[in-house]
């Protein structure tokens, strides 16, 4: 387990590093004067040069990019270029409103999606195995955005029983609580017919193996081959895909932020790349993968503690 | 030593528990709205700077600073017209003569930070620095304050300019800065004005929202509201949905929204047109070499349907232009010279013997201008030109042009370009005179009368001589074959109905002012 978990980290290192070279490669292979692209039309020619020697802008690029890098290894993600705030400081204030909205998405995705499939294996072509198919693939393919619109239509326009703005008041847990339901259902709904799905497609197969039948032979009761026997097996690849859907939603939830204006890492993506603001843009996007990376980390652990077959396959 | 054990199935129980517990996390609230003394309002951007010499944009900046610093003047109503008034902070403004403004401050302002008291030395920092700032068209005609004891002076200025105290003091370039703190600072500052006095005091977080909580130093009128909570909501319809929901009391909307809201108005909303101080048209490049041919971009004008892009793309909500001087300004015009005439536009492009022109419209990717690039480009194919839209966002859109960006100007043939105004027409036209050539004024094109003109318009006080000044410079401007003019965008507001909402003309909000009616 610790020679798998130490070749895993090494993997991990390696990737955050590629990508901090694509990000840097990236940033400057964008058309035009960084300078100019990250100052706008109307910074004069002293503002300019102030901020190309405070960025290092008029230095070799590889040197730039070893700046680059040992800024970056030190948790110094530079400086937004407008409020000169530090951006490992604004990233701090919106990462938490993500990862709270990616965690209660996807857990209520988990606690309704995995007994439906559960449900659906069990009895298959069953009432409830072609109800939770149909509305599996429903909730798949309605786009998230919709889900928004109508959610806020419904519950905040019509029946005035949420909030539709924000993220709540900072301290009153009931109140964040509240902000968060609108937004969490709206990108969680996806992910229950998804994991429905994946649940049961790997839950007949397990379903069919030798050992299940001789669960069954042995006299054990349905609900104990179900719970114990058949479940922890099939829900491994789950696991792996909610680690990658986790790592995807720290991204992905830019437009559940955008509607219903919850501050997070996609929205200020979002809104940075309006306003020009390459720095932050440039932290948050490095944020993310790095993110990205742990939680695809802490999932491919979890599965391997769970399956040590999984341990050799590196 | 406790040794924290955990197994595979345990871990699967606490996960399952974990998982159910965030789904009960979910239960059902109540209604709610704004607090009785609290103001909500949508601020549709973050803002970049609050610094009146480097902001980019009125809106937010300029709705914030008016309830957090000091002006000699701000807008309000004088005989049914937007027009400057004084401010809270002075005990009187006088336009002396045409080129002397007396001003006495209010005693007793006082500046936060242990900065003391609001003195007239910091209004002669203030409009001195203005002159060397990125905002410093404003000043064209500032010539210096004469500081005349603690609270009073004189500005005086260097040549008569009409619009003085309307684009420059009473607006958001007005703005009073405390010497001693901005100094302290290093002359220049962004989000965080190093001091400020007003009726509010400011908390911003990033991204999220400004709030505006009363300012107990401040000795001034108190306004209606108490609070003002300013919430970042960056996507149109969102913040309409928001303030339908109940959770904005006044939202900036879209003409879509508007047009909406027009055929049916939420219950206990009203709907408020704060200005069309907005001027749309398709720029032609006159360099190009597919567009020397002025009889080629005249038949471009002829051919563009300006009614069906009002009702196509704008929903009739958008006044149709006829020139970069907007609607309730001196010197607007009420027709073009020319008009909607695709047989005329055919016939001007066989004269000049051109066939199979293939041209690139270059617009800004929001819903309206995408409508409007598609109705144009069936226009323009009507006269047997083909045009491919090229969608684009605000970076390269406003970098596009500009010689110091690179060399796309050089390609660039048609494009749709919407800029916004001040009170008053002297601001619209700088755009275009020559030194602007490759800056703002894309379409490349100069002319010694336009520059005359200009001159003697600043100067100008005669409001009729003004008018035809203005009038004529759009002339010349149409006359280059360089425009079509499109539409003036209505600055438009949904607020509940039991509140007197005030807007500047310019189109931000001036929430101090703002109350229950």
């Amino acid at each position: 387990m610790w020679w798998y978990l130490l070749k895993r980290l090494g993997l991990s290192v390696v990737i955050v590093l590629m990508a901090i070279a694509a990000l840097f490669v990236m940033l400057h292979s964008i058309p035009g004067d960084p300078v100019s692209i990250a100052l706008g039309p109307r910074a004069t020619p002293e503002i300019q040069a102030a901020y190309a020697e405070k960025m290092h802008l008029d230095q070799p690029l590889a040197f730039q990019f070893l700046i680059f890098v040992g800024n970056v290894l030190q948790g110094d993600l530079g400086t937004d270029v407008f409020s000169n705030r530090s951006v490992g400081l604004t990233l701090s204030e919106q990462l938490p409103y993500t990862i709270i909205l990616a965690v209660a998405a996807l857990g209520w995705a988990i606690a309704l999606g995995i007994p439906l499939g559960c449900l659906s294996a069990i009895w298959p072509n069953s009432w409830i195995d072609r109800v939770t198919g149909v509305l599996s693939v429903g909730t798949i393919a309605v786009p998230s955005f919709l889900v928004s619109i109508w959610a806020i239509l419904i519950f905040a326009i019509s029946l005035r029983w949420l909030p539709v703005l924000g993220a709540g008041d900072e301290g009153d847990v009931i109140d964040q609580l509240r902000h968060l339901i609108l937004p969490a259902f709206a990108v969680g709904l996806g992910w229950v017919g998804y994991l429905a799905r994946m649940v049961r497609a790997s839950m007949l197969e397990v379903m069919g193996e030798n050992y299940i039948r001789s669960a069954r032979a042995f006299g054990l009761t349905s609900r104990m081959v179900v719970f114990r026997y058949a479940l922890p097996v099939a829900v491994l690849p789950t696991i792996t895909l909610i680690g990658v859907g986790f790592g995807g939603l720290l991204s992905g939830t830019v437009f559940a932020e955008i509607i219903f204006s919850r501050p997070g890492i996609g929205r200020i993506i979002y809104d940075m790349v309006l306003a020009r603001n390459f720095p932050v843009v440039q932290g948050a996007v490095l944020v993310t993968i790095v993110l990205y990376v742990v939680v695809t980390l802490i999932a491919d652990i979890i599965v391997s503690w769970l399956d040590p077959r999984v341990r050799d396959s590196l | 030593m406790t040794k924290i054990t955990q197994t595979r199935r345990g871990f699967l129980q606490t996960a399952a528990i974990a998982g159910a517990a965030g789904l009960t996390g979910a239960f059902p609230g109540i209604a709610w709205s704004a607090d009785g003394d609290t103001l909500t309002v949508r601020f549709d951007r973050e803002m970049e700077s609050l610094d009146p010499g480097y902001y980019v944009g009125g809106h937010p900046p300029n709705d914030v600073n008016w309830c957090i610093m000091p002006a000699l003047a701000h807008f309000g109503m004088v005989d049914g017209q937007a027009s400057w008034v004084p401010s809270p902070y002075v005990e009187s403004v006088e336009v002396v003569d045409s080129t002397h403004i007396e001003f006495t401050l209010k005693q007793g302002l006082m500046w936060s930070n242990g900065y003391g008291e609001v003195t007239a030395e910091d209004v002669a920092y203030s409009y001195d620095r203005m002159t060397e700032s990125e905002w410093k068209g404003d000043y064209v005609a500032y010539e210096r304050t004469e500081v005349k004891d603690k609270y009073s002076g004189t500005i005086v200025l260097n040549q008569p300019f009409a619009p003085f105290m309307n684009l420059t003091l009473a607006s958001g370039t007005g703005i009073i800065l405390c010497k001693k703190a901005t100094e302290e600072a290093g002359g220049k500052y962004t989000i965080e004005p190093p001091a400020t006095c007003g009726p509010y005091v400011m908390e911003h977080k990033q991204a999220q929202y400004v709030r505006l909580r009363p300012n107990p130093d401040w000795t001034g009128p108190l306004p209606a509201f108490a609070n003002i909570d300013c919430i970042f909501v960056t996507d149109s319809e969102a913040g309409a949905l928001a303030f339908e929901a109940g959770e904005l009391d006044c939202a900036k909307i879209t003409s879509t929204s508007y047009a909406r809201y027009l055929k049916e108005t939420p219950p206990g909303a009203a709907l408020t047109v704060a200005g069309a101080l907005q001027y749309m048209w398709m720029g032609i490049n006159i360099e190009n070499p597919k567009l020397s041919d002025i009889r080629v971009r005249k038949a471009i004008q002829r051919a563009v349907d300006i009614d069906s892009i009002v009702q196509g793309a704008y929903s009739g909500t958008a006044e149709p232009s006829y020139g970069i001087i907007c609607p309730g300004l001196v010197g607007k015009r009420d027709a073009a010279g020319y008009s909607y005439d695709p047989a005329e536009g055919k016939a001007l492009i066989d004269e000049a013997g051109v066939s199979g022109l293939n041209l690139t419209l270059r617009t800004l990717n929001s819903p309206e201008r995408l409508l409007a690039a598609q109705i144009i480009q069936v226009n323009l194919a009507q006269i047997g030109i083909t045009v491919e839209i090229i969608p684009l966002d605000s970076g390269p859109f406003w970098e596009m042009g500009q010689e110091s960006k690179g060399d796309t100007y050089k390609d660039m043939d048609l494009w749709i370009m919407r800029f916004g105004a001040g009170p008053d027409p002297y601001e619209a036209t700088q755009w275009f005179i020559r030194d602007q050539v490759g800056v703002w004024n894309w379409e490349r094109w100069s002319s010694d009368e336009f520059e005359e003109l200009y001159n003697q318009g600043i100067g100008e006080t005669d409001q009729a001589k003004r008018h035809e000044i203005y009038v004529r410079m759009q002339e010349i401007m149409e006359e280059t074959g360089g425009y079509v003019w499109l539409t003036h965008e209505p600055e438009v507001f949904i607020h509940r109905d039991d509140i007197d909402a005030k807007f500047a003309p310019s189109g931000e909000m001036q929430m101090a002012y703002f109350a229950p009616k």
